[in-house]
């Protein structure tokens, strides 16, 4: 019991460190991406939609992405079982 | 391991099909499109790399054991 809620607790930390990661990468990438102009201290507003929008679009491309990655390993683990038992009864 | 390829992967096809002007949130119909292929032809690349590596280290051990052979000879 006490080793699953170890368990659980080092899986939390994990999920929270990879969540800071994406964090810090989105914010770089829609930095880099959509902030130019260091005449004004402030983010102009035209500055904050593409922001915005850059964290949305990134989302979606995430979504996107994950979705297809998962259909070609579906695809790939259906091949290799096929594969395992065709070699694994020779009729 | 895994996660390491699917965030360069996630990385990558972002570079490649996401123009940096961020005028709308959604996804447009070209840029799925494409974000598709390149999921594709990633993991393409990514397989055929593999086999190379692999066909490779499996030569380097068979010349190894050759040569330990004539060695031994």
């Amino acid at each position: 019991m006490a080793a699953a809620m170890e368990m659980s607790e080092a899986d939390q930390i994990k999920t929270f460190k990879d969540f800071l990661v994406q964090y810090n990468k989105l914010s770089e990438l829609c930095f880099n991406d959509c902030v130019h102009d260091f005449t004004s201290r402030t983010l102009r507003s035209t500055e904050e939609k593409c922001i915005l929008n850059c964290m949305d679009k990134y989302l979606r491309t995430n979504q996107r992405v994950s979705q297809r990655f998962h259909e070609f390993q579906m695809i790939a683990n259906e091949n290799m079982m096929a594969l395992a038992q065709k070699s694994g009864n020779p009729s | 391991m895994m996660s390491d390829m699917y965030n360069r992967l996630v990385g990558a096809c972002h570079r490649k099909c996401i123009p940096i002007k961020y005028y709308e949130p959604e996804l447009g119909k070209g840029e799925s499109v494409c974000l598709d292929r390149c999921v594709a032809k990633y993991l393409d690349v990514h397989e055929r790399i593999g086999k190379k590596l692999s066909n490779m280290s499996q030569g380097e051990t068979e010349d190894l054991t050759k040569i330990n052979l004539q060695d031994k000879k």
